[in-house]
């Protein structure tokens, strides 16, 4: 009640509060898991889950036996859950945890369709739910996407907008996979990633930090430009020279012992080098950025470059350093892509960069909210791709919408609560 | 001599025109070396150049042929072939062959013009908008569905079409604009996302509903009926495919100038731009303001849309608009080229168009992918936004007009 003043203020511009909204938008999808998926499905249809994970080559986990499930109470549960969710929302009136909230819900949500499609007797022609195989595919395009947030904080967190990840990922993939078509190393690949992906950033700095040029602009230029050159060098050089585009895919580096954990196994320890070295770059990065002077310098000239030059911090070092950095991490990804993808398809990133970014403000700058958004934002990518397997009376084309409908729901729910660095996209001179 | 003195003055002053003229240059030398750095007969030539006296002038006579027959072609097939264009004069035939490359140019720089003044007018307003290519690819949905599922005379149902292409674009960029003035959701991100919501919105109308054609299991849409289609300017006996599309594309040119010069929205959009501050200040409603910038740009990038299905495909198939950039981003290059300015504008649209059109013909005809000029195009516009840089390798003196401006600082605001 302390907060009144400032709620009825808010108010007054605003004719409907947002977290009330977001609160009653969470309890509607709450209530529609129950009354429109729960309640009617009937007392007969069952829901199996299952857990052995598809690719068993390295060993499979302990077993583990199905869960079957009665379909309606389990999605009334859910919806009950989600509801629970809302009336949190509404109730405590949160505003700052509102959209983690949010990113529950959606999960619970994804999890309830999941029942709801799979159910049997049912329209669905695979009878059962294999939660490991989701997850594992859903850490395939979450470990890509997490590349280009780490990219995006790199960058932005000393003042520079990387809107050109989604460039870098398409030169790190197309290198990558050339060069371990021609020599099948994928450390040489990774390696000409990081140096397409650093050169990439390097042209975002120098046009952005020495020639002061709107970032926005140039980054989507460099999209452009790379989304043309991959096009071209796909038809010029791969279409006659098949050798260099041969998809040959990474191969997992199980982690002994730990990969025999049901779910969590092959999900996490049942990975290419690529995942372990993602999860590596999160701890460093997030520890770099808040825990090292190296850190608190970039912070400082995202924040206030000129505060930090009159420390006697370079500015335009710092700026160059961290989108060089930022380019290269995007390029490894870009790798990262060519190693689970195999071959080269030029317009396969569909947006990843961009929705690596949204996940990025998502995450408020942060690797781990980041890495949190990317789970979201992975997840329902794998499932939009794959639900239709299950036979959902939805056209597979409105399934493909949803990540991208996702990112701008969340784009358009969250803001007003996060804040980027205050620099972030501002041009420095020294005049 | 004194005149050649007051062109080199300037030349040197750096105009906006001699930086784009120069960035032309410039992005030209960029294809160039693209093309030698990846076609195996040039490289070919150059790895001999070292192994007998002569090599060194093949390998580069080599180089030359290659660039220039690219080059070549790529203003054959956009401008006119001299050679063909000098036997329809003598002989007074064949002037379709002759004028094909021109009509082709035209064709396609009609919806680049409206799209590209689309995306001008956010900027101007210092909006952003990238999502021109999924608010188009409404306005091309809209259109064909009133084109080809309602019957009416032509004299009301062309209007209703274009109509109805500017309505679906409306709608496209009312989600950027009220969720940002809403919602604060920053322009950039929805847009992007948009278009490919567009995308599959596209598909999901060509293959699930009234609009697919009849009997068809492809995402193919019905043929739009001659009463609704833009005719040909020279009639369909005359083969060139240019059409009165150019007439709306003058239409949007006139509307533009006069809603960015003459109208009080237009100073409003100015003015916002230039100083989102000093705008709210003087009593501008900024959220308003912000709004109508984006449903007047997705009308237009609707009608973009529409008016080259109207005018030169017909139907819409899953190709539609899609290629390597998709006309959205080019129409964006084409804003920044025509420093958002009408008239700038049909400049750029003009010399992209022919950059495309010309680009296929040498894909026929050297097999070097009309991919180049998009890569062409975007190495211009990176040089013409950088206007210093241009400067400091052409060695210009002052820059006489500001730099492109900066249009959106960040995620902020």
């Amino acid at each position: 009640m302390t907060a009144l003043a400032s709620d009825t203020r808010a108010k007054v511009r605003q004719p409907l509060g947002r977290t009330q909204a977001i609160g009653w938008f969470v309890v509607v999808v709450g209530l529609f898991t129950v009354f429109g998926m729960g309640v009617g499905t009937g007392t007969a249809p069952r829901s199996t889950l299952t857990f052995t994970p598809i690719d068993v080559s390295h060993g499979a986990p302990w077993p583990l036996g199905n869960l079957t499930l009665p379909t309606e109470w389990t999605l009334v549960l859910l919806g009950a859950v989600i509801i629970a969710l809302g009336a949190e929302v509404l109730v405590r009136c949160l505003t700052k945890g509102a959209m983690v909230r949010v990113g529950l819900m959606a999960i619970v949500f994804l999890l309830a369709v999941l029942v709801w499609a799979s159910r049997q007797p049912g329209p669905s022609q695979v009878p059962f739910i294999n939660l490991t195989a989701i997850l594992v595919g859903s850490a395939a395009i979450t470990m890509i996407l997490i590349y280009g947030s780490l990219s995006g904080i790199l960058c932005e967190r000393a003042g520079v907008v990387n809107i050109a990840i989604e460039g870098q990922f398409l030169g790190g993939y197309l290198v990558g996979e050339m060069i371990d078509s021609a020599t099948n190393n994928w450390l040489l690949a990774t390696l000409g990633g990081v140096v397409i992906g650093a050169l990439m950033g390097w042209l975002l700095a120098f046009l952005a930090i020495r020639y002061l040029s709107d970032q926005i602009i140039v980054g989507v230029v460099i999209v452009t430009m790379f989304t043309g050159l991959a096009s071209y060098f796909n038809s010029w050089v791969l279409t006659p020279y098949p050798n260099l585009n041969n998809g040959n895919i990474a191969a997992n580096l199980a982690i002994p012992g730990l990969m025999k954990i049901p779910i969590i196994g092959p999900t996490f320890f049942d990975e290419t080098g690529y995942f372990y070295l993602m999860m590596v770059l999160v701890g460093l990065v997030s520890f770099g950025l808040f825990k090292t002077r190296w850190g608190l310098r970039v912070r400082a000239v995202g924040e206030h470059p000129q505060a930090a030059a009159s420390v006697g911090i370079s500015v335009e070092r710092t700026r160059y350093v961290n989108v060089v950095l930022g380019g290269a991490v995007a390029g490894v990804g870009g790798v990262a892509f060519a190693a689970i993808q195999g071959q080269f398809t030029p317009s396969i990133t569909s947006g990843f960069g961009y929705i690596a970014l949204a996940a990025m403000i998502f995450g408020r700058w942060r690797p781990s909210g980041a890495v949190a958004a990317c789970t979201l934002f992975g997840v329902s990518a794998y499932l939009a791709y794959n639900l239709q397997s299950y036979q959902v009376p939805i056209s597979t084309e409105i399934l493909l919408m949803f990540p991208y409908l996702i990112t701008i729901a969340v784009s358009a729910g969250l803001v007003g609560r996060v804040r980027p660095p205050a620099a972030d996209g501002i041009p420095y001179s020294r005049e | 001599m004194s005149r050649v003195r007051s062109l080199w003055d300037r030349y040197r002053s750096a105009s906006p025109v001699t930086i784009a003229l120069l960035a032309l240059v410039l992005g030209l030398v960029v294809g160039a070396v693209i093309i030698i750095a990846t076609t195996p007969a040039v490289l070919n030539a150059w790895r001999g150049a070292f192994h007998s006296w002569g090599a060194p002038g093949h390998a580069l006579k080599v180089t030359v042929d290659n660039v220039g027959a690219a080059y070549r072609s790529i203003f054959t097939g956009s401008i006119v072939d001299p050679p063909q264009f000098w036997h329809s004069v003598t002989t007074g035939r064949d002037w379709t062959a002759s004028l094909t490359p021109l009509s082709e140019t035209l064709t396609y720089a009609i919806p680049l013009v409206i799209a590209s003044i689309a995306v001008g007018i956010t900027f101007q307003t210092g909006l952003f908008n990238i999502g021109a290519n999924g608010q188009a690819i409404l306005g091309g949905v809209a259109g064909v569905a009133v084109a080809t599922l309602v019957h009416l005379p032509t004299v009301v149902h062309l209007p209703l079409t274009l109509l109805a292409g500017i309505a679906g674009g409306v709608v496209g960029g009312a989600i950027p604009g009220l969720l940002k003035a809403y919602t604060g959701a920053h322009e950039v991100i929805v847009t992007l996302m948009f278009n490919y919501v567009a995308s599959y919105f596209m598909l999901f109308c060509l293959l699930s509903t009234p609009l697919q054609l009849p009997n068809q299991t492809n995402a193919i849409s019905r043929t739009m009926p001659g009463g609704t289609q833009l005719a040909p300017l020279f009639g369909t006996a005359s083969g060139l495919r240019v059409n009165y599309g150019i007439v709306v594309a003058l239409a949007a040119t006139v509307f533009a100038l006069w809603l960015l010069d003459r109208s009080s929205i237009g100073f409003e959009f100015r003015v916002t731009g230039a100083n989102p501050h000093a705008a709210r200040a003087s009593g501008i409603n900024a959220r308003r303001t912000l709004v109508t910038s984006f449903l007047i740009s997705g009308g237009l990038a609707g009608l973009a849309g529409v008016t080259w299905v109207a005018g030169t495909t017909h139907y819409i198939d899953q190709n539609f608009l899609q290629g390597s950039a998709g006309i959205g981003f080019t129409a964006i290059t084409v804003a920044l080229l025509g420093r958002n300015r009408p008239i700038g504008i049909v400049w750029g649209s003009l010399l992209f168009a022919a950059l495309e059109v010309g680009g296929s013909n040498m894909q026929a005809n050297t097999g070097i992918p009309y991919d180049l000029a998009t890569v062409i195009q975007s190495a211009i516009v990176i040089f013409v936004a950088t206007p210093v840089l241009v400067k400091e390798i052409f060695r210009l003196r002052a820059l006489r007009a500001g730099s492109v401006k900066v249009a959106t600082a960040g995620w902020g605001s």
